[in-house]
């Protein structure tokens, strides 16, 4: 099992989880971010952080974004570990609100 | 010749082995201790404390019970100090990978390092798993490990007069590169230090140290990852290095040294036939015993319906845990629940003076 970064996290980004994560299991793209299913322990503890409630235990992960399990696992292989808070794009507030925003996503 | 093993080889009899010296596991020495229970505790890391220790020494615990306020290592050397009258035999630095039923009813359990036991009960306290290192993902390097490969250092004589490549920002990777580059024991012959960014998780002054050390002309850091090798004749000869700037440089070495720090596996746990969902060991929330009569699971490997992962739950399902094997252990006794401040049997136990009201 393991936690799992949803749609919303895509440009938002707002990384307030990265702080908080006692694996550092966190791995960051150019407009979101993801876990490493091999390092993340399941504490949860990152849920809460989030202000788009983009996180989510794997197995409570809606039907339609189940590709997120796969993609999270594949994209966090090639993406940089991020451990630390950073300030979020300037336009994330915009995009916080908005829904299927998987064609967004630069891998 | 003596064997290099100190550990004998003989199996080590005992009523009860707890796997995982984190704080649960600790508090179930303790819980045993007062049923008279004598235990032996196993644990992967070379220290006791598991993820208190492992993940957050320094950060502060505020939901331990009369206990406003302790960090990670403060509660972790309270319960040291809490179980010391019980005797436990700690096996730090082993991981278990064998579980098995005897034919007399007691288990056979073994560890990686050759340690063997035979026990009438256990206790998983495995927390999240066995720490691991964690793994340098490189095509074509895996095959190196143990040879020019190492992601901890046990003897670290054999790297003298090495031309090593050290990878990782944290105080492992620090503390051992300021080690090679300045110890008169076993200095290498050159050291270079690899991190992906110009920013450490390490002690502000190694780093600063790692600098002074650079401009000496001592050593050498670059910034980037190793994303490629180099062989000849079987032998790693190169890593490559992609720095920050999209150049990859071809660094040639003898050893590669990965300090990546920790991550836990539940590992050969899931092996022991015992029922898993989600990872997680099912239990009854009676006497938290699993699937297999005389396996106990307590902490946060355990689950049943309601379970929080929450020190204070692991403690009272220690408690339950430790009753819920007395059985197994002296089958022919009646236990009886004794309270610490009144019992003069539990001031036994303790080496404590039984107190004299007026």
């Amino acid at each position: 099992m393991t936690h799992v970064v949803l749609e919303s996290c895509i440009r938002c980004k707002y990384t307030d989880c990265v702080d908080v994560c006692p694996v550092d299991c966190f791995r960051e793209g150019p407009n979101m971010l993801t876990i490493d299913p091999d390092e993340c322990i399941d504490c949860a503890v990152c849920i809460p952080e989030c202000p788009v409630n983009a996180i989510l235990p794997e197995e409570d992960v809606p039907q339609h974004q189940l590709q997120f399990i796969k993609l999270n696992a594949e994209l966090a292989k090639k993406w940089p570990s991020i451990t630390k808070r950073k300030p979020a794009p300037a336009d994330a507030d915009e995009w916080k609100d908005k829904k299927n925003k998987l064609d967004q996503l630069i891998r | 010749m003596a064997s290099p093993i100190n550990e004998p080889t003989t199996p080590i009899e005992t009523d009860a082995v707890i796997v995982g010296a984190g704080p649960v596991g600790l508090f179930q020495v303790f819980e045993l201790g007062l049923l008279e229970i004598k235990a032996h505790v196993i644990d992967s890391l070379a220290y006791p404390g598991g993820q208190c220790i492992e993940l957050y020494p320094d950060k502060p615990i505020y939901d331990i019970p009369a206990v406003p306020m302790c960090t990670g290592k403060e509660l972790t050397d309270n319960l040291l100090k809490q179980i010391e009258p019980f005797g436990a035999t700690f096996h730090l630095g082993h991981e278990v990978n064998v579980v098995a039923r005897r034919a007399d009813g007691r288990f056979d359990v073994a560890t990686a390092k050759g340690t063997r036991f035979i026990s009438k009960t256990i206790f998983v306290a495995g927390g999240v798993g066995a720490f691991q290192p964690r793994l340098l993902r490189v095509d074509g390097l895996d095959k190196f490990e143990g040879t020019q490969l190492h992601y901890r250092v046990r003897d670290p004589s054999q790297f003298a007069g090495k031309n090593l490549v050290i990878v990782g920002g944290g105080d492992t990777a620090l503390d051992w590169t300021l080690n090679f580059v300045q110890g008169s024991a076993h200095k290498a012959e050159s050291v270079i230090l690899v991190h992906r960014r110009d920013e450490f998780k390490a002690a502000p002054a190694s780093v600063a140290r790692m600098h002074e050390l650079c401009d000496a002309y001592e050593m050498q850091f670059m910034i980037g990852q190793v994303t490629g090798i180099d062989e000849r004749d079987g032998r790693l000869s190169a890593v490559k290095v992609t720095g920050g700037d999209g150049v990859t440089r071809v660094v040639p070495l003898d050893v590669l040294l990965v300090f990546f720090g920790l991550s836990p596996k539940l590992g050969p746990i899931a092996e022991w036939g015992l029922a898993i969902d989600r990872k997680q060991v099912v239990v009854d929330t009676e006497k938290f015993e699993t699937n297999v009569p005389g396996i106990f699971a307590v902490g946060d490997i355990n689950t049943y319906p309601g379970k929080k992962k929450l020190i204070l739950s692991g403690f009272h399902e220690a408690a339950l845990a430790a009753f819920g094997a007395a059985p197994y252990i002296f089958p022919d006794k009646r236990i009886h629940l004794q309270y610490t401040t009144t019992s003069p049997k539990l001031h036994k136990v303790l080496g404590v003076e039984t107190p004299v009201f007026d």
